[in-house]
């Protein structure tokens, strides 16, 4: 080839007719897909998975499975997804075998999201992996996980919560409390579940014996994180509607980098009481106060009180029974100020997702679904009856400032699998999970 | 755009397989009638580095964007065919398929297609006459090849799309920053004071110090902004008599004078000297500008009027007041952000250069 190719400047400019890919490329149709952790159903030979599903009602293939990345070595599945500060994305599980894991999330080359692979860590024994939080402590980050089973679930007063290095994932300490070690009257953790932190204290649910017929929790357990040593456990119980223990499940530290200027104080929701109870916290003396009951499921008609989640100026809150979300009042925290109508979901409401359809409708998907523990009617060796209620299947999505119901998928009838988590693909889409 | 179109389908272009970029660089998207191939990226490589490109056969696109810097050239501002300085300091080319919707200091270009043909036109730079070195290229027994299995055919259009194909596949993502999000390791005690350092704006009443980085960097890992203008900010380099054109040369907006794109902060410390004129030898110079040499105008960013350490911003004097320690802290965390295998892989190499 000879140097020189001419020297004169073309006057063919490259007309910019670029605006309609322009506009394309900034739309994030990702924001619609979510991770979803599926649950085989023995008596439809169906295996336990990890997919991306697509969520946008407006979508064609709405409900469609883009990818799924199956699971046949686990008995039990994959239990809560959770991103990581850092953006890493880890799941609890149930399997004694992989009660946390770490998932690992790529593109290819079409910018596509890729499911890689599962990285089942070393619990150090923990079982039956429920809730993560990453918190700091003394200037040192923390990754807290609570192990409903603890170190054995032949323990009728198993609990763990494990505390991991967030960067390699070792486990450095096994926090353990268990009643029946503990001296009388000592404060003990019991099937722990839900957990939250604020400054320098971690407060933990006690929730049922993952058998759930060996024992029900009916406190929450406060940790000093200077110690890692439970300080404190606080009864949070009242109605006995189902003759059951309160159970609490998940809590919600109320905390100032939530809502500016906030009061601190503890929501807790009781799965079989069928309450939130709120626990005053004084910041001084880090003293908790007498818990009081802020919000009546008997009285309401609303049963199995569930998770927290919440947006940049609302706060919602699933119930599994009837299948509803309540929404409250961001700024009236941690009173729970109604902020507008329940959104009516199904059966089992319980993880949500919110985000931007392409059209720019603000909605929010909830995965309703308690257990996923099969079904009566299927012949299901794993049925319970009462779980077997709040169960049906499916993922609706709704407007998110009307509630109305724009689409609906359910994956027993679709995939022959039930749904146990849902959390969005890129980010969590809300910001006060714990 | 006017690239003009490919009639003829390639026969074996094979889809980029060998290729994974992190998921927390977010979407990114490949123009439908570009898609990443093989075949595309091999062509795109060796035009991005051939000299014949240029009028006078002796500047390619390599040589204002050097591999070993980070695809920069070192220069206050870059040099070409005419030998004149050009107007502009060397952008880096890493990670251009995240964010950045306008391309360029001044945001002149809106597409990666597009921008390839700037300096292929332009008078002091490559000063090349596109129709001429379609036929020049043409006439070579190599390129005939490479362009048939990549485009079918020899073409603008298809110059355009090669050296725009190849330029999306630098992906810049195992520095010790990546490795770090990774779980990889661990940054030492001064690595991470930057690092809080560099994502937090400052606010005297909850104690917290800040270099207020972020809040203009918040795509510092990619390419830029993903919105329109968004990426652009006057950042205190010259007082209101001073003030260059900026965006406001594209868009014709006086409230967009001064202003230029926010850049990638990846393997800043291999992309010295550092702002659209390459004023800034140094890191610790951009650090003692940013403390105590910003210039005050009527489109400098608020973010940087606020951001004050000791809580006087109202005082009317723009200093974001960094200990000297804080200053060093924050320049080792961005040498955590040098990525060395990007910038020695064969696979972005010059496939010109001997064995």
């Amino acid at each position: 080839m000879v140097p020189g190719w001419g020297s004169a400047v073309s006057s063919a400019a490259a007309a910019p007719a670029a605006a309609a890919r322009e506009s394309n490329a900034r739309r994030n149709v990702e924001e619609s897909q979510a991770l979803v952790l599926l649950r085989g159903l023995p008596t439809l030979n169906t295996v336990h998975s990890i997919a991306i599903v697509e969520l946008n009602p407006e979508a064609k293939n709405f409900g469609a499975i883009l990818q799924e990345v199956e699971l046949p070595k686990l008995v039990h599945p994959l239990h809560h997804l959770y991103y990581s500060p850092n953006g890493r994305l880890y799941s609890t599980g149930l399997d004694p075998k992989c009660s946390l894991a770490e998932v690992s999330l790529a593109r290819n080359a079409s910018g596509t999201a890729v499911i890689k692979g599962v990285k089942c860590l070393d619990t150090g024994g923990q079982q039956v992996g429920e809730d993560i939080i990453w918190h700091s402590v003394k200037g040192k980050e923390y990754m807290f996980v609570t192990f409903m089973g603890g170190t054995g679930l032949d323990q009728p007063d198993c609990g763990s919560v494990g505390v991991f290095d967030p960067q390699s994932n070792a486990l450095i300490k096994i926090i353990q409390a268990r009643k029946s070690v503990v001296a009388k009257g000592a404060p003990y953790i019991l099937y722990p579940h839900g957990l939250s932190a604020y400054q320098d204290r971690l407060v933990i649910s006690s929730t049922v014996h993952p058998d759930l017929k060996t024992g029900v929790g009916n406190a929450i357990t406060i940790l000093d994180l200077n110690t890692f040593e439970p300080i404190q456990n606080i009864v949070v119980e009242d109605a006995k509607p189902v003759n059951f223990s309160s159970s609490p499940v998940e809590v919600l530290f109320v905390r100032p980098g939530m809502v500016a200027g906030v009061t601190p104080a503890v929501l807790v929701n009781t799965m079989f009481g069928f309450e939130t109870w709120k626990i005053p916290y004084n910041e001084a003396d880090k003293s908790f106060g007498a818990p009081v009951k802020a919000y009546d499921g008997v009285k309401a008609s609303t049963g199995v009180p569930l998770e927290f989640y919440g947006n940049q100026t609302e706060l919602f809150v699933s119930h599994a029974l009837p299948g509803i979300v309540k929404r409250y009042k961001l700024s009236g925290l941690p009173e729970l100020v109604p902020s507008g109508p329940d959104i009516k979901t199904g059966a089992g409401a319980h993880h949500m997702i919110f985000f931007s359809t392409a059209s720019g409708r603000k909605v929010i998907a909830v995965q309703n679904n308690l257990l996923n523990l099969g079904n009566a009617a299927d012949n299901d060796p794993t049925d319970v009856d009462f779980i077997a209620k709040v169960n049906d299947h499916s993922i609706t999505v709704h407007d998110l400032q009307t509630g109305e119901r724009l689409a609906k998928v359910s994956f027993k009838d679709r995939y022959k699998k039930g749904v146990e988590n849902v959390e969005a693909l890129f980010g969590s889409g809300f910001v006060h999970h714990h | 755009m006017a690239t003009g179109g490919c009639n003829k389908n390639p026969r074996a272009a094979t889809p980029l397989t060998d290729f994974s970029a992190p998921f927390v660089f977010g979407r990114f998207q490949v123009p439908v009638d570009n898609p990443l191939t093989e075949e595309a990226v091999e062509l795109g490589r060796r035009l991005f580095y051939d000299p014949h490109l240029s009028a006078n056969g002796k500047v390619s696109c390599s040589t204002c964007h050097i591999q070993r810097l980070a695809f920069t050239d070192g220069r206050t501002t870059s040099v070409g065919v005419s030998g004149r300085p050009l107007a502009f300091n060397s952008m880096t080319l890493a990670n251009l398929m995240w964010g950045p919707q306008r391309f360029f200091w001044n945001g002149r270009v809106a597409t990666l297609e597009e921008q390839t043909l700037v300096p292929l036109q332009h008078p002091d730079e490559m000063a090349q006459n596109l129709e001429r070195l379609v036929t020049e290229l043409r006439k070579d027994a190599k390129y005939r090849k490479l362009f048939e299995k990549a485009y079918g055919e020899t073409s603008r259009a298809a110059i355009i799309r090669a050296l725009a194909s190849f330029e999306r596949t630098l992906v810049s993502a195992n520095s010790r920053y990546d490795q770090f999000l990774r779980g990889e390791l661990t940054l030492d005690a001064q690595e991470e004071l930057g690092r809080k350092l560099f994502m937090a704006h400052p606010d005297v009443k909850v104690s917290l110090r800040g270099a207020n980085c972020i809040d203009c960097h918040s795509q510092f890992l990619t390419g830029g902004s993903s919105a329109r203008y968004d990426g652009f900010s006057n950042n205190g380099l010259d007082d209101e008599a001073h003030l260059q054109p900026g965006l406001q040369a594209v868009t014709g907006n006086p409230a967009h004078r001064g202003m230029f794109k926010v850049p990638s902060l990846r393997n800043i410390a291999l992309t010295a000297p550092y702002m659209h004129d390459g004023r800034f030898n140094s890191l610790e110079e951009v650090l003692d500008h940013y403390d105590r040499g910003i210039k005050n105008s009527s489109t400098l960013s608020p973010l940087i009027v606020e951001a004050d350490n000791r809580g006087g911003a109202a005082s009317g004097r723009i200093s974001l007041h960094l200990t000297a320690t804080e200053k060093v802290s924050i320049i080792a965390f961005l040498h955590t952000l040098t990525d060395h295998d990007f910038v020695t892989a064969e696979r972005f190499s010059d496939p010109f250069a001997r064995k």
